[in-house]
C-alpha cells in the first residue's frame, strides 16, 4: 500500500459491539482498500477492507440497472407506497439513521426487526420477564477477578475481547476465565490467554448449556458447606468447584454471545440472570451480552426511547404493537406477512438481505449492488458511519454512545438522508 | 417570528411581586414586551377570566438517558396498561407515535409536559458516560428545554483523589478541577451525587454506608463526598448547587442521615432532592413514622438549602435511580416481580425497581402524608419545588392532582379518608389546615426552579423573559385548570392549544462551562488510560457534537456567577 499519509489516529471502529478506538486507519490513494494500522483486529482489518480509499463511485439500482439517485429513490418511494405490510429489517445504522428510520416505519406502518433479531430478543426477553444485573466493560477490566464465558468464548464476533476486559494486564493480581460449554476450539484458544496471574479453565459437562445452569443454581442454593455429591462425575465435581469460586470471588462477571445461544436461547440468559441474583445477596457479580454490533443494538435503543417500545415492535393500523415472537423477520418473509423487504445495512458487506420473493429496497454498503441486483429489486449505496460520515453508535454494554469519526469523505448519501427523501417522496405520492 | 397578545389574563407571577394584574401581555420576537397602545399584533388571544402563569419548569424529572431506556424496556406491561395496541395520534399528524404511561417514550413524554403548560425538564441522574445518550434523549424530547445534572461521587477516581487528600483534603483544587472539566465534557447544568460512596460501595460489596461511616475501600465518607462537592460548586460559580440524592433512601429513620447530610454542607449551599424518600422516623407500631416536622424545621432553620419533594402517588409506576446499593436492597418489593441493576463504568451505577404504590399500604399511606407534610411544613415556598421525582414516586402527568390535593383541604382529606386506617386516623397532615395560594404553586413549578438553576429569563413573566407561557381557566378544580391550559406558548410559539399539540419545535439545550486549570487533564489521561474502556480524547463532548445529539436545538449555556473562586 502507497502510503500518501499518516494513519488516521483515534479511529473508533464500527464493526463490532466493542467500538474499539486505540487503532488507526491508513488511507492508501484511489482504490487501495483502507488498512488497520496500530494494531491488529481480523474484523476490523476485513471490515476496513470493504472500503477503497476514496469514496466508492457505486449508482444505485432499480431491477439491477443502473439509476440515478432521485429515480431510484423515487422508485423505492413507489414501493414503500404500494406495500400493504413493509418489513424493515437488517436495521445497520447509527443513531441518525435510526431517527430518521423511525418517522418512515410510523408513516409506513412498518414492522421493524434487526439483524441478529432471534439473539437479541433472548437477551430483551429476559430482561422482559425476570429483569437483569449488568456490567461495563471498566467494571469488568478493574475488578472481575472470575469470569466465566456461557457457551461460547465469542472472539470470533468480538476479537479484541480478552484485551478489553483487560485479562493480562497487571490490575488485578489474579483472574480466573471459565468457558462454559465450550465450542470446538474454544478451550485451546482459551488457553493461549493463560499467563501469569490468569488461570483458565474449561468446562464440559455431558448434557446441555441449560441442564448446566440448572445444576450451578441447584448447588448454589445449598450452604455453602454441603458436599460434594458422592461419586460425582469430573464435570460434575468442577461444576461444584466452580460454585464455590463463584461464592469466594469478589466481582464474577458472565459474558455471553446470544448468536451463539441455541433456540429458547432466552431461557439460558435468564438462568444466567438468576445465578447473578443469587450470587449478589452475598458477593457481586455481573452479566455482560455481546450483541452482534452492526447498529442493529443502536437502533434497538432508539427505537425505544423515541416510541417507548423496542424492536419487533410496529405503529400498525391498530397502534403501537410489540410482538417479540411475531415480528421476526425471517417468520415475516417466510409465511408472506409481509409485503416488501426494506433491508437496511451500512457497516457489513457480508450482511445480505434474506432471501425472499417480496419486493426488495436496500440502503446498503456499497459492495452489496450486485448482490441486490435482481427483479423488484432497488438498491440506493450508502456511506458507512465511521469511514465516510461521522455517527454514534452503542457499544454493547448498552450506556456508552461511541462517537464515530470520518476517516474520509464520502459521495454516498448516509441512511438518515436517504430516510428523509424516502418520506418526503412518499408523502407526495400518498396525497393525492 | 410572529407576535401575540394575550389580553387581560390574571397574571400569577411571583417573581416580579405588585406587577399589575390583569393586564396585557405582549410577545415578540419569542420575548415578553410591554405592549403599546395601537401596537399591531398577528394574534390576539382574549385571555379575560384566565390565568397566565410562565411555562413550568421541572427541575428534577428521569426524562432521558439509560436507566430510563432501561425501564422502557422492563415496563412492557405499562404500554400495554391501557390500551394494546397504544393507540396512534391519528387526530394529530404533529404527534407521531410513542406510548408509556410511568416510562413514556420520549416523544410522548414531550407531548403530555407540552399539554400541562410546561415548557422546561431537567434530567437529574446523568452518567458522565452516557451523556452522549443522555442528550441524544432529551434532544429527542419535543419542544421542552432541558439539561441535565452529571452525577459525582461515585465514580473512582473521585474517592480516589478524595483519599489521598487525606482529611483536611490539601488536594482540594484538584477535586474542583475534576469536577469543573467533568461538567464541561459531559455538557451538564448541574452535579447530582447520589447516596454519596454508596454506589462505589455497593461495587465492593459494602450493604450500607451511613453518612459518617468509611467507604469500604477508599476510608472516606459520605459526610466527605458531599461537602467537597458543595464546596467545588460553590467556588467554580455553579447557578445549581449540589443536588443531594442523600443517603439510605427509603430507610426507616433516615432522617438522621437527612440531617447529617444538612450538617455536612456547614453552612454551603445545596438541594435536596426527592426528600420526602429521607424523612422517615422509626416511630409508632411499625417502626415507620413521618420526620417530615423535623424536615421541615431543617429547612426552615437554612435558606440556603432548597428541596423537590418527590411525591408519592398511589398506582403503578417503576423508580429509576442511581443508587443501586439501596434499588438493590429494595427489589425484593418489585411489583411486578422483576428489577434491572448495573455497575457502570467505574463511574456509577443504576437500579431499575417497578413499584405499584397502594392506598392500603400502611408504609405507603404514609409516605403519601410525608410528602404532602412537607409541602406544607415548609414555610417559604421559594425553597420548594413541586416534584414526583418521576417516575419514581409516580409519573408527571400525575402534577395537576398533586396541586389539587396542595390547594384544596376538603379534597385533601377525602383522599386522606381512602388510606389505611391507622395513616388515616394519626397523621399529622390530618390537622394541617394551609392550602397553598396561586402564587405559592406558580413559585413552586416555574419561579423557584427558575431562580434555582440560574435561569434569569424563565420561570417570570417579565418584559424581556422568553415567552414561555401557560394560559389557564380559572376553574375551582384546580385539578381540572392545571391538566389542560388553554394555550401555551413556548419561546413565544404556539405548542399547543386546549390539550393538543399545535407546534413541535426543538427545544434548547442548557448547560454550563465552569472554568478549571487544565494541568488536571494529565491526571484524568492517565487515570483513562489505566482504568477506561474509552480514551480520553473521546471522552468530551464539544458543542458541535452537543448539537447534533440534541437534533439541532439551541445551545443555551448558562453563566457562572463571577468572583465565587
Amino acid at each position: 500500500m502507497s502510503e500518501v499519509s499518516a494513519p488516521v489516529a483515534g479511529w473508533v471502529c464500527p464493526f463490532c459491539a466493542l467500538a474499539c478506538d486505540h487503532l488507526d486507519v491508513q488511507i492508501g490513494q484511489d482504490d487501495e482498500p483502507l488498512a488497520l494500522r496500530g494494531g491488529d483486529c481480523p474484523r476490523a482489518r476485513s471490515g476496513l477492507q470493504t472500503f477503497a480509499s476514496r469514496s466508492a463511485d457505486v449508482s444505485p439500482t432499480i431491477d439491477g440497472r443502473n439509476a440515478s439517485l432521485d429515480d431510484a429513490v423515487a422508485a423505492a418511494a413507489r414501493q414503500l407506497a404500494a406495500s400493504r405490510q413493509p418489513l424493515f429489517a437488517g436495521l445497520g445504522t447509527d443513531v441518525a439513521g435510526a431517527r430518521a428510520l423511525y418517522r418512515l416505519a410510523c408513516a409506513c406502518g412498518a414492522i421493524c426487526d434487526g439483524a441478529g433479531g432471534d439473539a437479541a430478543m433472548h437477551v430483551l426477553r429476559a430482561l422482559q420477564d425476570r429483569g437483569q444485573f449488568t456490567t461495563t466493560l471498566a467494571e469488568v477490566r478493574t475488578r472481575a477477578d472470575l469470569i466465566v464465558f456461557v457457551g461460547s468464548l465469542p472472539t470470533d464476533l468480538a476479537p479484541l475481547l480478552a484485551q478489553r476486559c483487560g485479562i493480562g494486564e497487571a490490575q488485578l493480581a489474579t483472574r480466573h476465565l471459565v468457558v462454559l460449554h465450550p465450542r470446538a476450539g474454544d478451550a485451546a484458544a482459551l488457553a493461549a490467554m493463560a499467563r501469569n496471574g490468569v488461570s483458565v479453565e474449561s468446562i464440559a459437562p455431558d448434557g446441555d448449556l441449560f441442564t448446566t445452569l440448572a445444576q450451578l443454581n441447584a448447588t448454589l442454593a445449598r450452604p455453602a458447606s454441603s458436599a460434594v455429591p458422592a461419586q460425582p462425575s469430573a464435570a460434575g465435581a468442577a461444576l461444584h468447584a466452580l460454585a464455590e469460586r463463584l461464592r469466594r470471588a469478589s466481582y464474577a462477571v458472565f459474558i455471553g454471545a446470544p448468536l451463539h445461544l441455541p433456540a429458547h436461547g432466552a431461557l439460558i440468559v435468564e438462568a444466567v440472570h438468576r445465578l447473578i441474583g443469587r450470587l449478589n445477596a452475598g458477593t457481586r457479580a455481573a452479566a455482560l451480552w455481546l450483541d452482534g454490533g452492526n447498529g442493529a443494538a443502536t437502533v434497538n435503543q432508539v427505537f425505544a426511547w423515541l416510541s417507548g417500545l423496542p424492536l419487533r415492535s410496529r405503529a400498525g393500523p391498530r397502534g403501537l404493537e410489540h410482538e417479540p415472537f411475531a415480528f421476526g423477520a425471517a417468520r415475516l418473509l417466510e409465511g408472506a406477512a409481509v409485503d416488501l423487504l426494506m433491508w437496511v445495512s451500512s457497516f457489513d458487506a457480508a450482511a445480505l438481505p434474506p432471501p425472499c420473493t417480496q419486493p426488495l429496497l436496500v440502503l446498503g454498503h456499497p459492495a452489496q449492488a450486485s448482490a441486490c441486483a435482481r427483479r423488484d429489486a432497488v438498491f440506493i449505496p450508502v456511506a458507512t458511519p465511521g469511514i465516510g460520515v461521522d455517527g454514534h453508535v452503542f457499544r454493547t454494554d448498552g450506556t456508552v454512545l461511541m462517537p464515530l469519526r470520518t476517516v474520509r469523505p464520502d459521495a454516498l448519501p448516509g441512511v438518515a438522508e436517504v430516510a428523509q427523501w424516502l418520506l418526503r417522496a412518499r408523502r407526495g405520492l400518498s396525497q393525492p | 417570528m410572529s407576535s401575540v397578545l394575550l389580553r387581560g389574563a390574571r397574571i400569577i407571577d411571583p417573581a416580579n411581586p405588585g406587577a399589575p394584574s390583569p393586564r396585557d401581555l405582549g410577545v415578540r420576537d419569542g420575548r415578553i414586551v410591554e405592549p403599546v397602545p395601537g401596537e399591531r399584533w398577528d394574534q390576539v388571544i382574549g385571555a379575560s377570566g384566565c390565568i397566565a402563569m410562565a411555562g413550568g419548569i421541572d427541575l428534577h424529572t428521569h426524562i432521558g438517558g439509560g436507566k430510563v431506556n432501561l425501564a422502557r424496556m422492563l415496563m412492557v406491561e405499562d404500554h400495554r396498561a391501557v390500551n394494546n395496541p397504544h393507540a396512534l395520534p391519528a387526530a394529530n399528524a404533529l404527534e407521531l407515535p410513542s406510548c408509556g404511561r410511568c416510562a413514556p417514550g420520549t416523544l410522548a413524554t414531550g407531548y403530555r409536559y407540552v399539554e400541562m403548560g410546561y415548557t422546561a425538564a431537567f434530567e437529574p441522574a446523568m452518567v458522565a458516560s452516557n451523556a452522549r445518550h443522555a442528550h441524544m434523549e432529551m434532544g429527542d424530547v419535543p419542544v421542552l428545554d432541558h439539561g441535565a445534572y452529571v452525577m459525582l461521587g461515585n465514580d473512582e477516581l473521585f474517592l480516589q483523589l478524595l483519599a489521598e487528600g487525606g482529611p483536611d483534603a490539601h488536594n482540594f483544587a484538584q477535586l474542583r478541577d475534576y469536577t469543573a472539566w467533568t461538567m464541561r465534557a459531559s455538557k451538564a447544568m448541574g452535579v447530582k451525587v447520589v447516596n454519596p460512596g454508596g454506589i462505589s460501595a455497593f461495587k465492593f460489596n459494602q450493604r450500607k454506608l451511613d453518612v459518617n461511616e468509611a467507604h469500604v475501600r477508599w476510608q472516606v465518607t459520605p459526610r466527605q463526598v458531599v461537602h467537597t462537592l458543595a464546596r467545588a460548586l460553590h467556588e467554580l460559580g455553579v447557578p445549581h448547587p449540589l443536588h443531594i440524592h442523600g443517603s439510605n433512601l427509603g430507610v426507616a429513620g433516615n432522617i438522621d442521615s437527612t440531617l447529617q447530610t444538612i450538617a455536612a454542607l456547614e453552612g454551603l449551599p445545596a438541594h435536596l432532592t426527592h426528600v420526602q424518600f429521607h424523612s422517615y422516623g422509626t416511630e409508632g407500631p411499625k417502626k415507620f413514622s413521618s420526620a417530615a416536622q423535623q424536615l421541615a424545621e431543617a429547612v426552615n432553620a437554612n435558606p440556603q438549602i432548597s428541596i423537590d419533594v418527590g411525591q408519592i402517588m398511589f398506582g403503578q409506576t417503576v423508580t429509576a435511580s442511581g443508587d443501586t446499593m439501596r434499588q438493590h436492597a429494595q427489589s425484593a418489593l418489585a411489583s411486578p416481580r422483576k428489577w434491572v441493576g448495573a455497575d457502570i463504568e467505574c463511574t456509577a451505577g443504576c437500579g431499575v425497581v417497578p413499584f405499584r404504590y397502594r392506598e392500603q399500604s400502611y408504609v405507603n399511606a404514609l409516605q403519601w402524608a410525608i410528602g404532602l407534610e412537607i409541602f406544607l411544613l415548609v414555610n417559604n415556598p421559594w425553597q420548594v419545588v413541586l416534584t414526583t421525582d418521576h417516575p419514581n414516586g409516580g409519573p408527571f402527568t400525575s402534577y395537576p392532582h398533586l396541586i389539587r390535593l396542595l390547594m384544596d383541604r376538603s379534597f385533601r382529606d377525602e383522599q386522606l379518608a381512602r388510606l389505611h386506617p391507622e395513616v388515616a386516623a394519626h397523621c399529622a397532615l390530618r390537622s394541617i389546615a394551609r392550602e397553598l395560594t396561586l402564587d405559592e404553586i406558580a413559585v413552586m413549578t416555574r419561579a423557584a426552579p427558575a431562580r434555582l438553576l440560574g435561569l434569569r429569563d424563565r420561570g417570570h413573566l417579565g418584559v424581556g423573559a422568553a415567552a414561555d407561557i401557560a394560559l389557564y381557566h380559572d376553574e375551582p378544580n384546580r385539578e381540572t385548570m392545571f391538566a389542560t391550559p388553554l394555550v401555551v406558548l413556548k419561546d413565544g410559539t404556539l405548542v399547543a392549544r386546549a390539550g393538543r399539540i399545535t407546534a413541535t419545535p426543538v427545544g434548547g439545550t442548557h448547560f454550563v462551562e465552569p472554568g478549571y486549570d487544565s494541568a488536571i487533564e494529565k491526571t484524568l489521561r492517565r487515570h483513562w488510560s489505566e482504568h477506561g474502556s474509552i480514551g480520553f480524547d473521546r471522552v468530551a463532548i464539544d458543542r458541535d457534537e452537543l448539537c447534533r445529539c440534541c437534533n439541532g436545538g439551541r445551545l443555551l449555556p448558562a453563566a457562572c456567577f463571577e468572583g465565587s473562586s
